[in-house]
């Protein structure tokens, strides 16, 4: 493992009990996150993006649970620290910002107290006064007037409550930053604000962050790497300008065609056929297999490993690794 | 070209809210705007908060307000509202010295006396009381005379006093404030004095709310009340409160089996009709302030339970729940940080609706004979007792229902104003 890897993710499956069946909500992924980068995650919605984002933070309670994987981070496996022990490494080391900014802070409890409650959770010996100070000076740093600290966040902006949750996770310096489509209830101009002084932020701070969305032009526009997500599986991972300019994976093609764009010759926009799989029953063998345009015999059969095809762009599709295995099945079937 | 143009400035740019417009007026000017933003009346909330201050005050203090202590039997018995008390005084001729009952008295074979009185008056039998106590007094002094008028009466009050003018009777006993009409008729008569010879009380003053069947004042007991209906209704709704809420909080935050056998526990008891089970504790218990405060906090501990407990569940999975988890809250600060602070607004509107249930509640009890000790002043106990008398004596249950009402709907008036107020999505209903 090498140093410039922050958070090393190994065959990560998150489950679901539910009355119809166990769900693998996350089956089986693996994903490296590099030290100062900004990674984009995107997929449909039910995909297990959110879901991959909360078991970075081993957030699961009531039906969810981790059976399996490890989580490195930062040198450590997070899966062989208790239970107990996680409320350290929450908010101190990997802090998270949700998708509503509406509701994710307490609304009985001011932006100061939510600041200086967190540096004072982590860091026990810390006066008020310095958390107060350590909170304003944060505060302005993000464009919020440090007099609007004592306020709650019923008196705040969407954008300004989205600032509040950064600054939560930037009062400890956390080194990663899981932000989940922090962007998604913002109007556009709030949104571009948001994600440059996540940018500028990231530069600052040498802040790595998990950008989850399921909006591509987001992820074009502010991160280094995009990890492509697909029924519960990894379907693509590469730099944002390999896989935004030669997408490998028919599905990332499909989600690429599949946005508007102001050059585009054709009326019709490209619509992706079928629907995302229920993840109780999932297809056998490669799971986009059924609304695969170039699918292959072996494609239902067997699933396709994710595999390297290019310096560190990977990708798990028949189509670049037919070969060898395409040619045991074909004996298989032969046999 | 500068590509940073959409980027925050690092001075933000003064905003102008209207909480900084607020903070610039006076405090009655807030309230007023305060009304409008919120929408609730705060006149409602105000007078009833007052008249509950009130009612708070009296019970604290009830020697201030009232004129008598509860038990002390003050005058005549079954005297209606501002009734002036009939005091009986002795007519008698003018030349006569007689200034008392006692100066009638003769020897044990003379002739007895003749006392006139009219027929249907109280005083009949304020004579017949007195003369015996005179005449028991006589025969312990043992000098031979005794006290046995014969009592002659008359149809109206001008031919009892006739026959006092005429010699047939020797004297008459009337109510004090009759003669003072009639007097110019009889010249030869004079008002003699009471019946015992002590100075005739000129008090004219009634009792305000009359009195009851043993001669106390309903007033008094009234303000005495007071205090045991407030006792019973704030420690009642204090107890099953402080035992509700930490039991809802418990139940909606850890789930699984405690969740399901506390709400077991709680439905069975919020199925019972609520009085039936009042009573079934109490009159297990026995009558006591404590024991009618815990059958009654009883009754009430589903309420608090219940509504806490769904509270619970439901902030439990709002976001900044899961938010406080992931920058590192532990599970004891999120529920007493996150979780009890947002449930706790909606418990306390309806502490003040359950105090005004409890008092309710209590003076139920005590109407059925189950609550208190008949010793103490209470309004529950007035009521069961006026309504022996609710023909003849109306006033001994009405001015204790009255008081019931009056406090029950201050406490509800409070709580339903704040609730309006804490909530506004109740507003336009």
């Amino acid at each position: 493992m090498t140093d410039d890897i922050l958070y090393s993710i190994r065959n990560l499956t998150v489950d679901y009990k539910t009355r119809a069946g166990i769900v693998h909500a996350v089956d089986n992924v693996s994903l490296d996150i590099r030290r100062g980068e900004i990674l984009g995650l995107v997929g449909e919605s039910g995909c297990g993006k959110s879901t991959f984002g909360k078991a970075l933070l081993r957030l699961h309670d009531g039906p969810a649970s981790i059976p399996a994987g490890e989580l490195w981070f930062d040198g450590r496996d997070l899966m062989k620290v208790p239970m107990k022990d996680m409320p350290e490494v929450r908010g101190a080391e990997i802090g998270m910002v949700f998708q509503d900014p509406m509701t994710s802070l307490n609304p009985v409890q001011s932006i100061l107290e939510h600041l200086t409650e967190t540096i004072q959770a982590h860091e026990p010996g810390t006066s008020d006064a310095a958390a107060t100070a350590r909170a304003e000076e944060l505060i302005e740093r993000l464009g919020i007037r440090h007099e609007r600290l004592n306020e709650y966040p019923h008196q705040m902006s969407g954008g300004m409550r989205q600032r509040v949750m950064i600054s939560l996770a930037l009062a400890l310096r956390a080194k990663l930053v899981i932000a989940d489509e922090p962007t998604t209830s913002l109007d556009v101009i709030v949104e571009a604000k948001f994600l440059d002084l996540l940018k500028e932020l990231q530069e600052e701070f040498g802040l790595t962050i998990l950008l989850i969305t399921h909006n591509i032009g987001v992820v074009a526009e502010v991160c280094d790497r995009v990890a492509v997500m697909y029924a519960a599986k990894m379907a693509e991972v590469g730099t944002a300008e390999e896989v935004f300019a030669a997408p490998k994976h028919p599905y990332t093609q499909g989600l690429l065609n599949s946005v508007p764009n102001i050059d585009m010759d054709e009326i019709e926009l490209y619509k992706m056929g079928g629907e995302p799989p229920s993840l109780l029953h999932p297809p056998k063998g490669c799971r986009f297999h059924p609304r695969c345009p170039q699918a292959m015999e072996i494609c239902g059969q067997q699933e396709p490993s994710f595999e390297e095809i290019a310096n560190g762009h990977r990708t798990a599709c028949w189509l670049y690794q037919a070969h060898e295995a395409a040619a045991r099945a074909k004996e298989a079937a032969n046999g | 070209m500068d590509t940073n143009i959409e980027k925050i400035p690092t001075t933000p740019p003064d905003e102008i809210t209207w909480e900084d417009d607020l903070k610039k007026v006076g405090l009655l000017r807030r309230l007023l705007r305060a009304r409008k933003w919120y929408g609730a009346d705060w006149w409602f909330v105000a007078i009833s908060s007052l008249a509950v201050l009130f009612f708070i005050l009296v019970a604290i203090f009830p020697s201030w307000f009232a004129p008598y202590t509860p038990d002390t039997l003050v005058g005549p018995r079954f005297l209606a509202p501002n009734e002036i008390p009939a005091v009986s005084v002795l007519i008698a001729p003018s030349d006569s010295t007689i200034s008392s009952l006692k100066d009638l008295a003769v020897d044990e074979n003379a002739d007895r006396p003749k006392v006139a009185v009219v027929m249907g008056a109280s005083t009949s039998g304020d004579l017949n009381d007195t003369a015996k106590q005179i005449d028991a007094d006589l025969i312990s002094e043992g000098n031979g005379l005794r006290l046995r008028p014969v009592i002659e009466r008359y149809d109206s009050l001008d031919s009892a006093l006739q026959a006092v003018a005429d010699g047939t009777d020797a004297v008459a006993v009337i109510e004090s404030t009759e003669f003072a009409g009639v007097s110019q008729n009889y010249t030869s008569l004079r008002e003699a004095g009471s019946l015992t010879g002590e100075v005739v009380s000129t008090s004219t003053k009634g009792f305000v709310m009359g009195t009851n069947d043993i001669g106390q004042d309903i007033y008094s007991r009234l303000i005495y009340g007071t205090r045991i209906a407030l006792i019973i209704g704030f420690s009642s709704s204090l107890l099953s409160l402080f035992l509700g809420v930490p039991l809802g909080l418990l139940a909606g935050f850890i789930g699984g089996a405690l969740d399901r056998l506390l709400s077991l526990v709680m439905d069975s008891l919020y199925a019972f009709p609520g009085l039936i089970l009042a009573i079934a504790i109490a009159a297990v218990l026995g009558p006591s302030i404590l024991n009618i405060i815990i059958a009654i906090s009883v009754l009430y501990i589903p309420t608090y339970y219940r509504i806490v407990r769904g509270q619970t569940l439901t902030v439990k999975e709002e976001v900044y729940v899961e938010a406080a988890r992931s920058i590192g809250a532990r599970r004891s600060e999120i529920l007493g940080r996150y979780i009890f602070p947002n449930v706790i607004p909606s418990v306390a509107i309806i502490f003040s609706v359950n105090v005004a249930d409890a008092i309710l509640t209590g003076a139920g009890l005590s109407f059925l004979g189950l609550g208190l000790p008949p010793t103490i002043a209470d309004w529950g106990i007035d009521l069961a007792r006026g309504q022996r008398f609710i023909q003849t004596a109306p006033w001994m249950i009405t001015f204790p229902g009255l008081a019931i009402l009056l406090v029950v709907l201050a406490f509800t008036l409070m709580g339903e104003g704040l609730t309006e107020i804490f909530n506004p999505k109740l507003r336009d209903r």
